[in-house]
């Protein structure tokens, strides 16, 4: 019998597969090209597909060539630090790798390193005829802000009903919103199944169920949700009968703070979990704490997007803002799904992240929480190779007792 | 190439720039006199001297290591201005300082204010803003709703109130200083300028490192010298032109002056850029006046998602009036906006035949050596010499 996790988890990496450079050039259609994430419900419901072109980047890391990319990428000298997810989609948009995109979205969230890449494109003569909008996200969350950034998601489509000479069908907008609600509460229920001890599932399936229904070309479509309610599905029946993952005698539990990239999870989590047991039970892209979009009106449906991208969109809840909601995030994760540990692999291209290890030190030993911090690219293997992650994550857990 | 200006009062500047706590600065404490540090060059110093306080920007001036720093911004990975900048508040060299107020124009810049808050250093008024990412009238309007959350924490905190007439007053007195140092950068417009390069960033420098009042007075009576000075027609090289972020020491034009070049201008953080175009003089708010200006008018921090074209024209704009032979485009390492500016400024000013030499440096290191033969190779080139 096929293991339906296995089915689900192939699935969502055929959907992650259209994030690649071919595929996205291959989409139909009027395509809106981003530096980051955008609101991902209005361009579905526009009927435009969206391209995100970190995203792209970040993929292509995830390719045989990956090296080569990350190499041409620094060879352009748009900054030798400059995350290499991102010297990757500089390099594609440098090289003329790209499709010629009909808009292009740019905004600053929610790093230094997307900035850039989104100053990139917007001076890139080949594309200088193409329409541009851009957008600034807050460093706050509150009411002001949401409304802020409401306002000018209300902007956007403005724009894009002028450069497509169409108007936004609202009824589908909420159609799709609806959808959407549907999906995070999915993810939110499986987040909640996740806290079972053992966990129940593979908790890279969080991770990659949000990617699927965030960032692919089939977001916010029934294809996903019904892959979510699948999830979902099978991860009660595990907790049902007191099932961990498969093969795996879970011995610690620990916080992965920050995205797995493009390697991580293929070998240093999944060498932990099954050769120590050590289970990652959460990421900061897997954390979840998506509230419905309020439908009620169109102002309150744009402040809820606004809500929803400035602080729930998980990269830009922990990239965006105060060190002090990063340390409460951690806090509430350690207790919530019974951490052992928080690993804070502090990727060389985050410095938002960068700038705040001494206070998530700092608060993990007044805590008591046994922290690690590696300093390592989520991109590149070549700078801290899997093996020494390995070898640097193990000796931690031996050395606080944890195995 | 040192002008050798002979001043008392240029000598005044080069004191206040070549340190953080200075006789000034004393002076003005003695008096009973409250001081504000600043990050960021959007932070706007009219709030501040409409308040009576006495802005100073933060600077590194005279670190030699960001070790102390190091435990707060991973020192691989960090901007090495940061560091050293937060390194001199944790080592005490601010602890003059009434109050800071952290402007939160890129990654590393904005968690200082979170770092310096669970410090040691115990500053009695802490606060930030945050430089819109994109212009336009919304961003001004929210800018402005920043401004009034300052205005209203430095009423509270120091116990006054800042009337619009306060702003109106202080927002002419700024741009009357705007104008004064303009008037300085055109001075280098002639072929022999009678001030260098260096010694204008030490002026610039002292501006926002003395009480304002002083300092206007001090600029007047420099200006009034240099414009009636014999200068003496020296040969240089070439006319360079330096852009990029923190500018806040004398070094790169040092260098670029003793090889026999001219630093003609700049577009940096702490130069040309603070002095660009002035904030309106009237209106209904003062407050919308200012957050304009920062927003709208002067988008020149590349953290800005519009920036690019405002650079650009500003820049083929100064090749012209400075009769510029080439750019160095001079940046520190892991400052990424800089870094993406400077790559797509590279491409329009060799399109232009204009000649560029990139930098990507460390702040305070023990490079000079390795920066001196680079641009002692792009000066021969200017120049049309050997290399």
């Amino acid at each position: 019998m096929i293991n339906v996790f296995s089915q689900l988890k192939q699935e969502a990496n055929m959907g992650l597969f259209q994030l690649t450079l071919d595929p996205q050039n291959a989409s139909k259609g009027p395509l809106v090209m981003g530096n980051g994430d955008f609101f991902i419900e209005i361009p579905a419901a526009f009927g435009c597909s969206f391209s995100d072109l970190t995203l792209t980047g970040a993929n292509g890391t995830a390719l045989p060539n990956a090296a080569e990319l990350i190499d041409k990428g620094t060879e352009l000298g748009v900054g030798s630090r400059l995350c290499n997810a991102i010297k990757v989609a500089c390099y594609y948009l440098e090289a003329g790798l790209l499709r010629t995109p009909d808009m292009i979205m740019t905004s600053n969230s929610c790093c230094d390193s997307m900035d850039t890449l989104g100053n990139l494109m917007n001076a890139y003569k080949p594309w200088a005829h193409v329409p541009k909008f851009k957008m600034d996200a807050p460093h706050s969350f509150d009411d002001e802000s949401y409304g802020y950034f409401g306002k000018q998601l209300r902007q956007a489509v403005s724009f894009m009903e002028e450069v497509a000479g169409r108007k936004m069908d609202w009824a589908r907008l909420r159609e799709v919103c609806v959808e959407s609600n549907k999906q995070r509460q999915l993810l939110l229920e499986f987040q909640e199944l996740k806290k079972a001890v053992p966990c129940p599932a593979e908790p890279d399936l969080a991770r990659q169920g949000t990617e699927y229904a965030t960032w692919t070309l089939d977001r916010v479509s029934p294809k996903v949700t019904h892959w979510l309610e699948q999830l979902v599905g099978a991860t009660e029946q595990r907790v049902k009968e007191g099932k961990g993952i498969d093969g795996v005698n879970e011995k610690v539990r620990f916080l992965w703070q920050d995205l797995a990239g493009s390697w991580a999870s293929g070998t240093v989590l999944a060498r932990l979990q099954k050769e120590l047991g050590a289970v990652c039970v959460m990421d900061y892209v897997s954390y979840a704490t998506w509230t419905p979009i309020d439908l009620s009106s169109e102002p309150a449906m744009f402040t809820s997007f606004g809500k929803r991208f400035l602080l729930e969109d998980a990269m830009n809840r922990q990239a965006l803002h105060t060190t002090d909601l990063f340390c409460e995030d951690i806090l509430r994760i350690v207790k919530d799904f019974r951490c052992d540990a928080v690993i804070m692999p502090a990727h060389i291209g985050h410095r938002d992240t960068n700038s705040r290890l001494k206070l998530v030190r700092d608060m993990c030993r007044q805590k008591g929480i046994p922290c690690l911090v590696l300093g390592m690219d989520i991109w590149d293997k070549r700078y801290m190779t899997p093996e020494v992650a390995f070898d640097r994550i193990s000796t931690f857990f031996q050395t606080t007792g944890l195995l | 190439m040192q002008s050798g200006i002979e001043s008392p009062v240029f000598d005044k500047f080069a004191q206040v720039s070549a340190s953080i706590m200075n006789p000034a600065i004393e002076a003005w404490k003695q008096q009973g006199g409250k001081v504000l540090g600043y990050t960021c060059s959007f932070v706007p110093e009219e709030i501040f001297v409409a308040a009576g306080l006495m802005p100073f920007r933060i600077r590194g001036t005279g670190s030699k290591s960001a070790g102390m720093a190091d435990d707060y911004f991973e020192a691989a990975n960090i901007c090495s201005f940061v560091r050293h900048c937060f390194s001199q508040v944790l080592s005490g060299e601010y602890s003059f300082l009434d109050g800071a107020v952290i402007g939160g124009g890129c990654d590393a810049n904005r968690h200082i204010f979170d770092n310096w808050k669970k410090s040691p250093v115990k500053t009695p008024f802490l606060h930030r803003i945050f430089y819109p990412h994109h212009s336009g009238e919304l961003m001004a309007a929210y800018f402005r709703n920043q401004l009034s959350e300052l205005k209203t924490g430095l009423e509270q905190h120091f116990g006054m109130q800042l009337t619009d007439q306060k702003l109106w007053e202080a927002i002419r007195f700024c741009n009357e200083i705007r104008d004064l140092q303009k008037e300085l950068y055109a001075l280098r417009k002639a072929e022999h300028p009678p001030i260098s390069g260096s010694e204008t960033v030490a002026v610039i420098l002292a501006g926002c490192s003395m009480p304002k009042a002083q300092y206007r007075a001090d600029l007047k009576a420099l200006l009034d010298e240099l414009r009636g000075a014999q200068v003496p027609a020296n040969e240089y090289k070439a006319r360079i032109m330096i852009v990029g972020p923190g500018h806040d020491d004398t070094s790169i034009c040092d260098i670029v002056e003793d090889l026999g070049g001219v630093v003609a201008t700049d577009l940096t953080c702490f130069g040309g850029k603070i002095i660009f175009g002035e904030v309106a003089e009237s209106g209904p708010d003062p407050l919308q006046a200012i957050a304009d200006y920062q927003v709208l008018n002067r988008p020149f921090c590349p953290k800005n998602l519009g920036a690019h074209p405002f650079i650009n024209k500003e820049i083929f704009g100064r090749i012209k009036d400075y009769k510029l032979d080439g750019i160095i485009g001079q940046t520190f390492l892991c400052c990424e906006t800089w870094s993406g500016e400077l790559y797509i400024l590279n491409k329009e000013l060799k399109e232009a035949g204009v000649p560029m030499l990139r930098i990507e440096r460390e702040y305070a290191s023990d490079s000079s050596g390795q920066l001196q033969t680079r641009i002692q190779a792009f000066i021969e080139t200017l120049s049309g010499g050997a290399l």
